[in-house]
């Protein structure tokens, strides 16, 4: 489908930077939905290229938030350097991490990088003399670029915004490259991957480091937007919400995941204000998302598309990427 | 001696995190069908204990109907939800037992409150027992006690009964299964509720021990989670000497480095994992 080709979909992205400050007052949730945008497009890569259903994206934010914060606010390294030190950081943690869980296949691969995000969680509440524990790291600072200091949320927002843009469109190029059909080779089937000659292993281990690194600068963004690198950053919590967005999304396109996030968000923000216990009307919408939304929201845009331009639609069976979406259809 | 206090306790709290995950295991291995909302089941079953007792009802009571509770919530949960996801991508499976498990969550701190609370052991339980120059409390000894007998007749149940052959039948060929004539989704939601009903028994056991909050589900299902991850899925005995593992390990380091008790099963997972990818006990 041609909304799923990478100009339209990075078209889109640049049309939602656009779109949030004039529907949103707030700075900060505005930030926020583009930081979470490229964490879950991050865990996209994951799930819907690679085929890997990580429980542990928290890890690699939570590590990018503690890393930027303590640089941060004890070195004197300008944010230009620290935030490409954050994402090596996550990108080594996920190379660990991914090369230990799959060696399990499915769902134990799924329990393993659970196992890992408590794990996590538990050293940096353990060494809280690094991460300050159950306080988080305090008064991160918000960058200073050419002289001016972007303290104030909206010229924040669009230091966020560019850094979105440009790494929305590297994970587009990643997805396009002889790389990312590979990805999806391996996602269709491995075994067959394997015996063409596809070293599939190092191929999972190489996405899940990209995707830490995303994911982890995404974290470093974090810190400095809400000013502090929380221990709730690498909760399970955390990831367990990374993955929900992803999959209410959709997997078959990245800016699915742009959707995904800015829809949880907006929810979260709009429900917690009326109810407290919000999350039980989230329970209830991840349940009614798997029951009649198997392609998650971008499914729906994808049908609407269909609608207008009386195209076929991938069925509710086949809700990932289709690796068909080059720009000549 | 101490250290013999803390690997009693490492055992008692062994056999409430293999509770946990034999149900987990049992029901993966017939559905094929990982459930996030376990963790959900043994808080509830804590949380209903509770309850019950504050009702003045005692533990003898509450702590069967507690996990009988549970049971039904479950198995009603299959019939009316669960069954009709069986055949999409356990993507679907995570998201919707995710959702169960919020669900239960949030309903039980509407209900309870945000805080938690402590669970009263019986009069016959509560006090210490002394044996020469070793204290135990009685409360925790009868958990062993019981949970090993538990664990003896679930053995026997899974080996030496129709009920285990048709489970062992069923999570090798649901189709053939069907095809002999046995009603498999009743089978399905029967196994469902047996297997919650495990965890919300674990939970009652619990309560008394470390009292309830609304987080203990989360930390029970990660405790599953690593224990089937050493133990080897669909293993039996792997979940029974992980779980022991896991509790002693955890206990012992409560003594010796309180503020890394946890963070050390975790490790002790890590480095099993390093060892032996497939667990203690793992065929897979």
């Amino acid at each position: 489908m041609v909304i799923n080709t990478p100009l339209v979909q990075f078209a889109l992205a640049t049309l939602t930077v656009l779109a949030l400050p004039l529907f949103l007052s707030s700075g900060i949730l505005a930030g926020e939905i583009l930081v979470f945008a490229l964490v879950v497009a991050a865990c996209n890569l994951l799930l819907g290229y690679t085929g890997l259903l990580s429980f542990g994206q928290g890890i690699f934010f939570g590590v990018g938030s503690y890393a930027a914060g303590i640089l941060l606010t004890r070195t004197g390294i300008p944010v230009g350097v620290v935030l490409p030190l954050a994402a090596v950081m996550g990108a080594a943690i996920a190379t660990i991490v991914g090369a230990l869980s799959i060696r399990q296949q499915g769902v134990y691969f799924v329990m393993l990088t659970l196992a890992f995000a408590q794990m996590f969680y538990f050293l940096a509440y353990t060494f809280s003399g690094l991460t300050g524990g159950d306080n988080g790291l305090l008064d991160v600072p918000r960058p200073i670029l050419a002289g001016t200091e972007l303290t104030d949320p909206w010229p924040y927002y669009w230091f966020v915004a560019v850094c979105f843009l440009v790494l929305f469109a590297a994970l587009l190029m990643v997805t396009r490259s002889t790389f990312g059909r590979t990805l999806i080779a391996v996602r269709e089937n491995a075994e067959r991957a394997a015996a063409i000659g596809f070293p599939v292993r190092v191929f999972k281990i190489v996405a899940f480091a990209i995707s830490g690194a995303v994911t982890a600068f995404a974290g470093g963004l974090h810190a400095m937007l809400i000013g502090v690198a929380p221990l709730s950053n690498i909760e399970y919590h955390t990831s367990e919400m990374i993955l929900i967005m992803t999959i209410i999304g959709g997997s078959s396109s990245l800016f699915a995941s742009v959707l995904g996030a800015g829809f949880y968000m907006l929810l979260a923000d709009t429900l917690s204000t009326i109810m407290p216990r919000w999350l039980l009307i989230l329970g209830l919408v991840l349940i009614t998302v798997a029951l009649f939304l198997q392609r998650g929201l971008w499914g729906l845009v994808e049908r609407l598309w269909g609608m207008i331009t009386h195209q076929r639609v991938p069925g509710a069976d086949n809700t990932l990427p289709d690796d068909t979406a080059s720009g000549k259809e | 001696m101490t250290y013999l206090f803390q690997i009693l306790n490492g055992v008692g709290l062994g056999m409430l995190y293999f509770l946990l995950a034999v149900g987990l295991s049992v029901i993966f291995g017939l559905l094929q069908f990982v459930n996030f909302a376990h963790g959900a089941f043994y808080l509830l079953g804590a949380y209903l204990t509770y309850d019950l007792t504050q009702r003045d009802f005692s533990l003898w009571v509450a702590m069967p109907i507690a996990a009988l509770i549970v049971a039904c919530v479950a198995a009603l949960t299959e019939a009316v939800l669960l069954r009709r996801i069986y055949k999409l991508p356990h993507t679907f499976h995570i998201l919707v037992t995710v959702g169960i498990a919020l669900v239960i969550q949030e309903f039980v701190i509407i209900v309870w409150g945000p805080v938690g609370g402590s669970v009263a052991t019986p009069q016959i339980l509560s006090g210490i027992i002394i044996l020469g120059d070793f204290i135990y409390p009685i409360y925790r000894l009868f958990v062993i006690g019981f949970t090993v007998v538990l664990a003896a007749i679930l053995w026997w149940a899974l080996e030496g009964t129709r009920l285990g052959a048709i489970l062992r039948a069923g999570s090798e060929s649901t189709e053939t299964m069907a095809l002999l004539g046995y009603n498999t989704l009743k089978i399905n939601t029967i196994v469902f509720g047996l297997g919650a009903g495990l965890a919300g028994l674990a939970g009652a056991l619990a309560a008394p021990i470390r009292g309830v909050d609304p987080f203990m589900g989360i930390e029970a299902l990660s405790v599953a989670f690593v224990v089937v991850v050493i133990g080897g899925m669909g293993s039996y005995v792997g979940a029974l000497v992980a779980g022991i593992l896991v509790g002693v390990v955890q206990s012992l380091m409560a003594t010796i480095w309180p503020e890394g008790a946890r963070l050390m099963i975790y490790v002790a997972m890590g480095l099993v994992i390093v060892t032996m990818p497939r667990g203690l006990f793992g065929r897979v």
